[in-house]
Parts: C-alpha cells; sequence; structure tokens
C-alpha cells in the first residue's frame, strides 16, 4: 500500500471534494481516499501492484478536476558565470537535465542564470552545482529571494485573478444596476440619460445591458465551464448552481429583448441581465475574500516555515562558509554567532551558551547548552559562540516534523467534517430539485413565468453550499495553528474533536506531576551495613539505569563522590525494580512487592517506609544476599503548574486521576499536594493500560497525560493521548495531542482549545446551515405566500456570498484564542 | 485571459456604437409603422391644410390632428389638435379664460385648437413630401416627444403642457385607434365641469413622472374608432 497527496486545483465547493473523492474511491485498489477541500489536497492510500498514481490523476480530472502529484519540487535560479555563448547555455542544460530529480532546468544566457526545478529528495543543490562546475562554468551563490514557493505563488496569482475578475465585473456591474435599478428606484432621483429612458428606448436600453453583462459572464466564465460541466457528469457543485441561476436570468432577459425587437414592449419589464451580474459579482468578491480569508488560516504553518534561517555558516578547512540551509549536510559542523538562528538540529561540539527555544516549545526561559547537549534548528543563540554538529537536516528537523505534523493536522478530517461532507455531497441536487419544484408549483398555481423564474434562480443562488464546505476545515487549520503556535501539537481533527469531550484525565506522576528529577532525602539502614555503603551498592546496582528514581540514586552516591562497584549481572524486574550481582553479593533493589516476591521480611523498617511514603517520598528498599538492608527515599518535586493546572481542570468539570508505580502512601502525599481526585497506585507499566480501559469502561471519555515513552501502551488506550514535555520523535509517535513544553497548564489549554474550536465548527455549521435553511423557504416564496415580500434573486446572491464570508470570519476569530 | 480582455472592449465598443445607431430605436420605426397602419386605413381622411402647412387626420365628426410639414414656420403650429367647442362651453367653459398661448378659439365653427410648438428645424424632403414623410421627419428629428403608452398599447405624440394624440400599436387588436388626450385643468380654470363634457372621459391615467415614478393624473380622453 502506498499513500500519496495530490494537490487538487478546480474545486469551487464542498460538493467538487466529494465529486473527486468519489471518483477516486471507485478506482479498483484505491482503499482510502480523503479530499480536504480548505487544503486542496487529496490524501490516497492505494495498492502500488493494481494502479498508479497517473489512473488516480487521470480518475480526477475525469471527474473535472486537476490533480497534482505533490512532490516537494524545488526551483532555483542559479547564477553561472564563464557562459560565452548560447551553446554554453545549451550544455548547462545538457549537463543539468541528465541529473535524476531534475525535472526542468532552462538556461538563460543573458541574464546567465540557471533556472533549475527538481525534486530535493532525488537531487542535492550541491549536486547541481557541482555538475555546473564540472561542465566548465561557475554555479555562483543563490539568492535566497530567488527560490520560489510554488504553492504560494499559485496562491497568490488566485487570489489576483480573483480580485482582478470582481473589479471588472463590478465596473460593469454598478452601471447595470444602476441603469436596470434607476427606472424602479424613482425616489432617488437616478437620472438616465434620455436615450436609455426604457420606455422610450427599450430596445437600446436592453442592448446596453447586454452589452455590461457580458463582460461579468466573462470574468465568471468559470461557473459556467465548471458548473455545467458538473452537471454533465451528474455531479451538479456549486458553480452549477451559479450557473443554472444566472444562465436562466440571462436567457429569459435575451429572450424578452428579442420579444422588445418584435414590438412587445411591455417585456422591457422583464430584463434580468443585472440579476445575473450582481450574483457574478457578489460571488466573485466572495470567492476573493474566502481565498484571502483562506490564506489566513494557514498563517501559523507560514510562521512556522519561517522560523528557519535562510542560511548557515559552515566550517570547512577551517574556514566559515556561509551557504543555504538546504546545501547544510549532516555531519557537517557549524558556527552559530550569539543573537543568531540555529539553522538545523544538531550536538554542542563546541562553547557554552544558552538559547531560547521558545518558538518550538514555548518555554520561554533560555535553556543552557554545553558540549554534548543537543540543539534545535530555529531556535536562537542567546549569548556565547557554539560550534555544533549537524544531526539532522531538511525534512528531519524537529521543526520540518513540527510542520508536517501540523501539516497533517490541517488536512485531516474530523468526524463532524465527514458529516458536513455527506451533506453537501446531496445538497446540490437536492437544492436543484426544490428550486425546480417551487418554480413549477408557482407557475400552476397561476403565476407568471417572470415570477416562476425568480423563485428558481433565488433558490439556486441562495443554496450555494461553499459556507458548508469550508465550515469545518477552516476551524480545524486556525484551530491546529494555534496549538503550534502556543507550543501544544494537535495530530489530526479526530483528536480535535475528541479533546473536547474528555471528561477524565489521568496523569503519570513521575515527570509530569512532578518534575520528574527525584533526589535522595533519607537513608536508614538496619544492622548489616551502613548509610555510605548502601548507597554505594544501590548506586552501582542503578547505574546505567533511566529510571528517574535510579538516576536520583546516581546522582546520590556521586554527590558523595562514591565509587561505583562494577555489576557481575543486573536483571531489571519491570514494575518492581532491579536484581544484581556485586562484589560477591546479590542485592535486590526495589518496592515492596520485589521484596515480598522474594520473601524478604521487612518488619523491622515498615513504620519507617510508611512515614517516608506518607511525606510523598519514595522508599525503596534494598537487600543484600535476601537480607534487608536498608531504605532509600527518594522525592520528587512536584511541578509548579501542576496544581494550578489540575484545579483549571477541575473548573472545567474534568475529573483528575493520578497513576503511578509508586507506593500508595506517597502517591496520596503527592496527590494530596496538587488536588487529584483518584489515585492508582502501585500500577506497573504493562498495567497502566488497563487503568485507563477500567475508566472507559465507567463510560468515561479518557485523557492519558504522560511523558510519551515509558506511558506510551496507556497513552494508545486512553480516548487522547497527551505527550507532555519534549518534541521527541518518540513523543511525537505516541500521542494524539504533543505538548512542547513541560508546563501542565497547556494540558486544560489543549482541552479548552478543542472546546473552542469544536464550539466554532458548531457556530461555522450553524451559520452554513441557517443560511440555507432559513434561506430556501424565503427564496421558494413562503413569505409571499402569506403576503409577504418575494426575496430578489440579489439579496439571495449577497445572502450567499456572506454565508461564506461569515463562516470565514468566524473560523479566523479562533486566532484570538488564549492560553492559559 | 487575452481574448476576455478583447471581449470585454468589444462589449464596451457596442454600447458606443448601439448608442449612435437609430436601428436599435424600435419605438421610433414601429410608431412610424403603426401611424402608417392608421393613414392606411382612412386614407380619404387625410388632406394637406395649407392655412397651417401641415397635415391632418380627420375623425368622422370633424375632430383633426394635425402635424405640420416643417417645424421652422414660425407663425404656424408644429402640431394641433382640433376639436368641437360646444361640449365645453355646455359643461361651463369660458372660452375666453383658457390660456391664449395654447389654446386658441375659432369663434366662426366653434372649435378649439390646442397649439403646440415643438422646434424650428426646417424639413427637407426629397421628393414631394407625404404626411407619412412628415411624420417620419418628426420622430428623425424630434424623437423625444414620440413614446409608447404601456397601460394603453399606444403610441403617443406629446403636444406639450399634458396634451398628446395617441394611437393603437396594433388597430386589429386594439378598440381605442386614435385617443386626443387633453390636460383638464385648464378647462377647470377656466370654469369646465370636466366630468360633463359631453364626448370626452375624465379618468385618470397612468403615466411616469419626469423621475421615473408611475403616478395617475386626471386626463380629459375622446376615443375614436376609425
Amino acid at each position: 500500500m502506498k499513500t500519496e497527496t495530490l494537490k487538487i486545483t478546480g474545486m469551487t465547493c464542498a460538493a467538487c471534494a466529494k465529486a473527486s473523492e468519489r471518483a477516486v474511491k471507485k478506482l479498483d485498489g484505491v482503499s482510502e481516499a480523503n479530499v480536504n477541500y480548505a487544503t486542496e489536497k487529496m490524501v490516497v492510500e492505494y495498492d502500488e501492484s493494481k494502479i498508479d498514481a497517473e489512473a488516480i490523476k487521470t480518475a480526477v480530472e475525469k471527474a473535472g478536476y486537476q490533480a497534482v502529484v505533490e512532490t516537494e519540487n524545488k526551483e532555483a535560479a542559479i547564477p553561472i558565470s564563464g557562459m560565452t555563448c548560447a551553446a554554453c547555455a545549451k550544455a548547462v542544460e545538457r549537463a543539468v537535465g541528465k541529473l535524476q530529480g531534475v525535472k526542468e532546468v532552462a538556461v538563460n544566457f543573458a541574464t546567465e542564470k540557471a533556472l533549475v526545478k527538481y525534486d530535493p529528495k532525488q537531487v542535492r543543490l550541491s549536486e547541481i552545482k557541482q555538475t555546473i562546475s564540472k561542465a566548465g562554468y561557475k554555479a555562483l551563490e543563490i539568492d535566497a529571494n530567488s527560490k520560489v514557493d510554488e504553492d504560494k505563488l499559485r496562491k497568490e496569482k488566485e487570489i489576483r485573478l480573483l480580485w482582478t475578475k470582481f473589479i471588472i465585473s463590478a465596473i460593469f456591474t454598478v452601471p447595470l444596476l444602476y441603469i436596470a435599478m434607476g427606472p424602479m428606484i424613482w425616489w432617488l432621483n437616478w437620472p438616465l440619460p434620455a436615450w436609455l429612458e426604457p420606455m422610450q428606448f427599450p430596445f437600446l436600453y436592453s442592448l446596453v445591458q447586454i452589452s455590461l453583462v457580458t463582460p461579468v459572464v466573462i470574468a465568471g466564465y468559470k461557473f459556467y465551464t465548471v458548473g455545467f460541466k458538473a452537471i454533465w457528469r451528474r455531479s451538479p457543485n456549486m458553480d452549477s448552481l451559479i450557473a443554472m441561476g444566472t444562465a436562466a436570468a440571462v436567457v429569459y432577459s435575451l429572450y424578452s429583448t428579442y420579444k422588445i425587437y418584435a414590438g412587445n414592449f411591455k417585456h422591457v419589464d422583464d430584463l434580468y441581465f443585472e440579476t445575473a451580474g450582481v450574483i457574478i459579482t457578489l460571488i466573485l468578491l466572495g470567492k476573493a475574500l474566502e481565498a484571502v480569508s483562506k490564506g489566513k488560516t494557514s498563517e501559523a504553518i507560514k510562521k512556522l516555515m519561517g522560523l528557519s534561517p535562510k542560511t548557515a555558516i559552515v566550517i570547512q578547512d577551517d574556514k566559515e562558509i556561509e551557504i543555504p540551509i538546504e546545501e547544510v549536510e549532516v555531519g557537517d559542523i557549524i558556527l552559530v554567532k550569539p543573537g543568531e538562528k540555529l539553522p538545523v538540529d544538531g550536538e554542542v561540539i563546541e562553547g557554552h551558551t544558552f538559547i531560547d527555544e521558545s518558538m518550538l516549545t514555548g518555554e520561554s526561559i533560555p535553556v543552557e547548552k554545553s558540549v554534548g547537549d543537543k540543539v534545535i534548528g530555529a531556535s536562537i543563540n542567546k549569548h556565547g559562540f557554539i560550534k555544533f554538529k549537524a544531526t539532522k537536516v531538511g525534512s528531519d528537523t524537529a521543526l520540518a516534523q513540527i510542520i508536517k505534523l501540523v501539516e497533517d493536522a490541517q488536512g485531516s478530517k474530523a468526524p463532524i467534517a465527514q458529516m458536513a461532507d455527506i451533506v453537501s455531497g446531496y445538497f446540490v441536487p437536492i437544492v436543484f430539485a426544490i428550486a425546480l419544484l417551487s418554480s413549477l408549483t408557482w407557475l400552476i398555481s397561476g403565476e407568471s413565468a417572470v415570477f416562476s423564474l425568480t423563485i428558481f434562480i433565488s433558490v439556486l443562488v441562495i443554496a450555494c453550499p461553499c459556507a458548508l464546505g469550508l465550515a469545518t476545515p477552516t476551524a480545524i487549520m486556525v484551530g491546529t495553528g494555534n496549538g503550534a503556535e502556543n507550543g501544544i501539537l494537535i495530530k489530526g481533527g479526530e483528536a480535535l474533536e475528541t479533546a473536547h469531550k474528555i471528561n477524565t484525565i489521568v496523569f503519570d506522576k513521575t515527570g509530569t506531576i512532578t518534575e520528574g528529577k527525584p533526589e535522595v532525602t533519607d537513608i536508614i539502614t538496619t544492622q548489616i551495613t551502613d548509610k555510605s555503603r548502601l548507597l554505594q551498592l544501590a548506586a552501582s546496582a542503578e547505574k546505567g539505569s533511566e529510571h528517574p528514581l535510579g538516576e536520583a540514586i546516581v546522582r546520590g552516591a556521586e554527590k558523595e563522590k562514591l565509587e561505583l562497584i562494577k555489576l557481575d549481572r543486573f536483571a531489571a524486574i519491570p514494575g518492581h525494580g532491579i536484581e544484581v550481582n556485586l562484589d560477591g553479593k546479590i542485592v535486590l533493589l526495589g518496592n515492596r512487592k520485589l521484596m515480598a516476591d522474594k520473601k524478604i521480611n521487612l518488619e523491622e523498617l515498615e513504620s519507617q517506609s510508611d512515614k517516608l511514603a506518607s511525606e510523598g517520598k519514595t522508599p525503596m528498599y534494598i537487600a543484600i544476599d535476601n537480607k534487608l538492608a536498608g531504605i532509600i527515599a527518594v522525592a520528587d518535586v512536584v511541578k509548579q503548574s501542576s496544581a494550578k493546572a489540575i484545579e483549571r481542570l477541575h473548573k472545567m468539570g474534568i475529573q483528575v486521576a493520578m497513576i503511578t508505580g509508586d507506593n500508595k502512601r506517597t502517591a496520596e502525599a503527592i496527590a494530596k499536594q496538587v488536588g487529584i481526585d483518584r489515585v492508582l497506585a502501585e500500577v506497573l507499566p504493562q498495567d497502566k493500560a488497563n487503568e485507563v480501559k477500567k475508566l472507559q469502561a465507567e463510560g468515561r471519555k479518557v485523557a492519558m497525560v504522560g511523558d510519551g515513552i515509558n506511558d506510551a501502551p496507556a497513552l494508545a488506550q486512553a480516548d487522547i493521548g497527551i505527550a507532555i514535555g519534549s518534541g521527541t520523535d518518540v513523543a511525537m509517535e505516541s500521542a494524539d495531542i504533543v505538548l512542547m513544553r513541560s508546563d501542565l497548564m497547556d494540558v486544560p489549554t489543549a482541552i479548552k482549545l478543542s472546546k473552542s474550536t469544536i464550539r466554532n465548527i458548531k457556530q461555522n455549521l450553524f451559520w452554513a446551515f441557517g443560511y440555507n435553511v432559513a434561506g430556501i423557504p424565503l427564496a421558494a416564496g413562503l413569505l409571499h405566500l402569506f403576503g409577504g415580500p418575494l426575496l430578489n434573486p440579489v439579496f439571495a446572491a449577497a445572502a450567499m456570498s456572506l454565508s461564506s464570508v461569515s463562516v470565514l470570519t468566524n473560523a479566523l476569530r479562533l486566532k484570538r484564542f488564549k492560553a492559559y | 485571459m487575452k481574448k476576455r480582455a478583447v471581449l470585454i472592449v468589444l462589449s464596451l465598443i457596442l454600447i458606443l456604437v448601439f448608442t449612435a445607431c437609430k436601428a436599435t430605436d424600435v419605438i421610433g420605426k414601429m410608431a412610424v409603422t403603426s401611424f402608417e397602419a392608421v393613414l392606411n386605413i382612412i386614407p380619404d381622411k387625410i388632406t394637406f391644410d395649407q392655412t397651417y402647412n401641415g397635415w391632418t387626420l380627420e375623425s368622422e365628426k370633424g375632430d383633426r390632428f394635425l402635424w405640420g410639414k416643417d417645424f421652422s414656420a414660425q407663425d404656424k403650429p408644429d402640431l394641433m389638435l382640433d376639436f368641437d367647442a360646444k361640449p365645453f362651453i355646455n359643461a361651463g367653459l369660458d372660452i375666453s379664460k383658457l390660456p391664449i398661448d395654447i389654446y386658441a378659439y375659432d369663434s366662426a365653427a366653434n372649435r378649439i385648437l390646442v397649439k403646440a410648438e415643438i422646434g424650428s428645424i426646417s424639413f427637407e424632403y426629397k421628393d414631394d413630401a407625404k404626411a407619412l414623410d412628415s411624420f417620419k421627419k418628426i420622430v428623425d428629428n424630434h424623437r423625444d416627444i414620440v413614446g409608447y403608452h404601456q397601460k394603453f398599447d399606444h403610441y403617443g405624440v406629446a403636444l406639450g403642457n399634458g396634451n398628446m394624440f395617441e394611437w393603437a400599436k396594433d388597430l386589429t387588436t386594439n378598440d381605442k385607434d386614435i385617443v386626443f388626450v387633453l390636460n383638464p385643468q385648464p378647462f377647470i380654470d377656466a370654469g369646465a365641469d370636466p366630468t360633463n363634457i359631453e364626448g370626452w372621459i375624465f379618468a385618470k391615467v397612468e403615466i411616469m413622472d419626469e423621475k421615473g415614478k408611475t403616478i395617475e393624473v386626471d386626463k380629459l380622453l375622446k376615443l375614436f374608432d376609425l
């Protein structure tokens, strides 16, 4: 199975998205196809042995849209020196064109530049440059500004084109409306030239209107080409509604013009060119505003993309060379001066500094970095000079992964969006039927053809479902983007939707509620050893342990400058402790359960152990050669934000539980400090998932908050897994939501963001449906039935355009979301 | 995009062309055609009045509509309605109180003449002028006084001051073949009871005012079935 992302163009509404999705899903070998109208992307999963990307593209094209397989093709304009004639340019073209991964190359001898379109996954810019050099010419440094973001350019072009179309359309529609409505709105005293008096020169009057509406129809020609094609394919879309509505107005007006020409001047009252003109103009305005707003919804991604610097200073042969960031390779030694951004991820090999990682983690305090520490690309070097070795470049960097994660999330569909998609898929044909039925009913009831036509046009125009298609994806885009800006990475629409339903949150204790850096606080021994020896043995046993409690004991021994003893044997007993052989002795180190399993009598130190636990400390028993030797108590500091975050969750009506492998007394002491409602203590790592399952069995929607590594099964079991504290690969993989900071306040913030986004989606759907539900009966003449007015198609068009704009404006309101 | 730009420019040019093109004036054209139909239905009632240097269309009872052969003559009306004064006098009209610049009284024949000066253009004819040729000259040179009355499906020539001569667009379907339309106010001001003028109908008629608003005004109408 292969998953490919295709860029779909030519879609104008959610019905288009549904149509292209349907066309692809029908293909043999395609297991899943998902089109996001807002991002204009199709994610398709298919069996390579049965079908290829070309066949999928063809199916999309047959459905009336254009599909381009998303490769991250890049363009670069490489300045070249040494070319003396056009033949040199040809030679460079030939040489570069032969490289695998080069899609297009055009060398302009006059500008001395090679415009190269290439797939960076297959060929590196440095290779292209080398090839130019090998061909006998010199590839110069690229101006960073010459790189072209195809998608950005395409969108900007689309917005420009829509504005141009709207302006042209408005230029002709305003006088058209003036001419058409002027005589009707006599109280406004709009002067008309004598030669345009409708009752004096009706034919000229209509010819002038035709001349004015023609450019408007030309500006909106896409509605007709796309709309009628869609009708032909029996999958009508929003354009079909516009095309049918306005075409009906124009055709009827042309008929009226003919009648006027034939001497039936009464038909001068039956000209509806201005209706078509105004509808097209308003919808073009709506489309232009929609395009601008859609661009704004993805600003978060643009901001993230803009975080990385364009160049890096690489040390090569003891020289500092500034190269474009794209040319940095793994292993390169990079120099970063104070105040500069780190270009890629890496490991410090020289120097000492403080680095501001707030743009990625949200953590405002700069982090101290010295030799051996890992650094993240796009973070800012605050003070000292550092040199670091690049470990991850290009799409492997943490920033690139975050961008991908956010992009994927923005492209994903929440269940609520799928429902809206299904509705909009059926919506257009239903609207056609309503329009036809209502106009025919009025006609049969004795109303004039003009009246029925007005009904037909109004219903078609007011019911365009484009707002419906935008309601959910735009809110998700803004919501997830806003989350990313606050250091909250939500991995998909589903996670975003589920998070707002959470009523129970289970926190892992160590590293989540507490700092995760415990210290040795008490050492109690029996008569068989002393404190120093006990600590030495315990630290030796825990040497190499990745468990925070073990690390605390090792740190404690190091502080006492104790020499660690080499282990002869090491065995970890998950959830219990460890058993080691050293110095000819068998040392057991772990919890009460371990000692019970090994039948070691704890009676001598039991009361002291209980006392330590009640103080929130974790007592660890040590036995030497199956005899109790003592207790080392380790305590962890509760994070400053824990109590506040839990209080906030309580205010949100969420029950908070804590899960830990610690003994019950310790766990309860910690729980009391921070206000936990429910304590799940002495739980083995493998049982954490079961505990979550038990809570779910009680009918609760459970979120699990952990560090994303040892809590992975529980994170997976929970309805929402929230990994806290890092942007590491593992954390990102295992959780539905990744919190970049260690601040627990981000948990209520994430829930609040989810609630806000879902509320926003519901508001959007209300507005989108509301316009249609309220608009269709009005347009169908419901008020007229009771003696009220009839909805003018022009107002129907205004309302329809307003629905898209109001939905987008509402989605953009989410940008003002404030974190706790 | 270029093609579309060309089409847009073409549309603008078309507006200019249409504006200048007389062929688009269907009301003017059809007014002539329908007036010709009226002339053709009563050819023996169309005569040339030497006194007024104009063509007259006369009803069975001698009421006349006159249109001048040449509007340049200073002492002759360009358009004129000529009708019996007796019903008006019987309804209380004091002839002497009618404004003399518009209304004239032929005491010998006991007739009221409603005269209109439209312009001073000299009409030039290639051949001998006929009644229809003079009417065409009026349409060509004074198109603004020729109009279409949607309510009655009539064409009309405005004499000014609310007075008109109207004729049916289609004589075969319209029972009001020609109509004299008078502004009743000067007659009311001169003592006539508009409701008691024999042969004339005092009625409300829908017209458009100068702002384009449809309004109802009082008119005196005399209908003729040819």
